[in-house]
């Protein structure tokens, strides 16, 4: 062991947690080595520095920013699911709108051509959705209300499915 | 960490999942003090550090849903009050800091001590240079960039093991050893030109 690798081996060494063997070389060469002598106790005086520095540190939040956090965090945690729940319900009406869209553009036949094969290869392996089209079709008017849940999350994959920035249908 | 602490965060994490009132207020009593003053010791800086505790303690509120608990609360929390933390130092100019290898011990090519190695282990053991010696310390931790700062700060102020600090960081426990020991190395140098030059002047 030389000076360098020992001065890298204290860590281990101050807090006990070295290999026996080791030890006993580290501390043949301190016995032989001033400078590492010096090394190690001034290197233990700064841990044990560091060690009172911890004791003596208290905990100390000012009391006006412990009121102003607190005031803070318990207002917007309180907020919290109130705000979740518009942005739910933000996310729901935009998307029933879009579904109310693609429904009726695709019973006036006015998809663009992206959404068209999109839908058409979806119907062929979906008959539920492809009943429910032909109905539209065959009646010609725009359905009330919402179509049934299943469909419904058909057609949100549909649009999910679309690439970015693509319209569902012709201008 | 005790097993008193594990059950308290344990029912914390639980309460805040369900909305129970009293949730945050739990919360607050736990982690307000530590979270501030881990914040503080990263960015120095008072009002930046109350920002910080704001922003990880919504962080908790909104991500205590998800979290997983395949590790501990306070390690999470930990970590998400560190990554905070160094993403408002990013944003900053960076602070003036001191270069770590200036200030590491001087080898010759065959590993022997390149200067000769003043004891003053004695002197700072007497009680007038206490104080002195603890304000030194906390400047000169100061001084450190923040990727030394942290490690130091978790370990040696906050006295978490490496094992905990690791998991926090994010990095390997022989990464935060190395860190660690080169911030001490760092600072026993510091404190060396300290305290010789002080004799000298
Ligand atoms: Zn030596
Ligand atoms: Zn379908």
């Amino acid at each position: 062991m030389n000076c360098k690798e020992l001065a890298y081996m204290l860590a281990d060494y101050c807090n006990g947690s070295m290999d026996p063997r080791l030890r006993e070389e580290l501390d043949d060469h301190l016995s032989r080595c001033e400078p590492c002598m010096a090394f190690t106790k001034t290197f233990r005086a700064t841990c044990e520095g560091t060690r009172k520095l911890r004791e003596a540190i208290e905990y100390a939040i000012p009391a006006e920013v412990r009121e102003r956090l607190g005031t803070f965090v318990r207002a917007a945690a309180l907020k919290y699911p109130e705000k979740m729940r518009e942005y739910r319900d933000q996310i729901e009406r935009d998307r029933r709108e879009k579904v109310a869209d693609l429904v009726s553009a695709a019973t006036a036949g006015k998809l663009s051509s992206a959404s068209a094969l999109l839908m058409e290869s979806h119907c062929a392996a979906c008959p539920e959705c492809s009943g429910y089209f032909d109905a539209l079709r065959s009646t010609g008017t725009p359905p009330a209300g919402d179509p049934p849940a299943g469909i419904r999350s058909h057609l949100i994959a549909l649009m999910q499915a679309l690439p970015p920035g693509e319209e569902f249908f012709l201008a | 960490m005790s097993a008193e602490r594990w059950k308290d965060d344990e029912a914390l994490l639980e309460s805040l999942r369900k909305g129970t009132p009293g949730a945050v207020d739990e919360l607050l009593r736990l982690y307000q003090g530590k979270i501030f003053n881990l914040a503080m010791s990263i960015l120095k800086n008072e009002s930046d550090a109350e920002e910080a505790a704001q922003d990880v303690f919504m962080t908790v509120i909104r991500k205590a849903d998800t979290f997983q608990g395949n590790s501990a609360f306070y390690s999470w929390i930990y970590r998400i009050c560190v990554n905070t933390c160094l993403m408002r130092l990013r944003g900053k100019r960076r602070n003036e800091t001191v270069s770590i290898e200036e200030f590491m011990p001087v080898f010759t090519d065959e590993g022997m001590h390149a200067s000769p190695m003043d004891d003053w282990s004695k002197e700072v053991e007497r009680d007038a240079l206490n104080e002195e010696l603890g304000q030194m310390i906390r400047k000169y931790t100061e001084e450190l960039s923040e990727k030394y700062r942290v490690v130091f700060v978790l370990s040696d102020v906050e006295g978490l093991s490496n094992e905990e600090t690791a998991k926090i960081l994010g990095l390997t426990v022989p990464a935060i050893k190395s860190r660690l020991h080169r911030a001490r190395l760092y600072l026993r140098e510091q404190l060396s030109r300290y305290l010789l030059e002080g004799k000298a002047g």
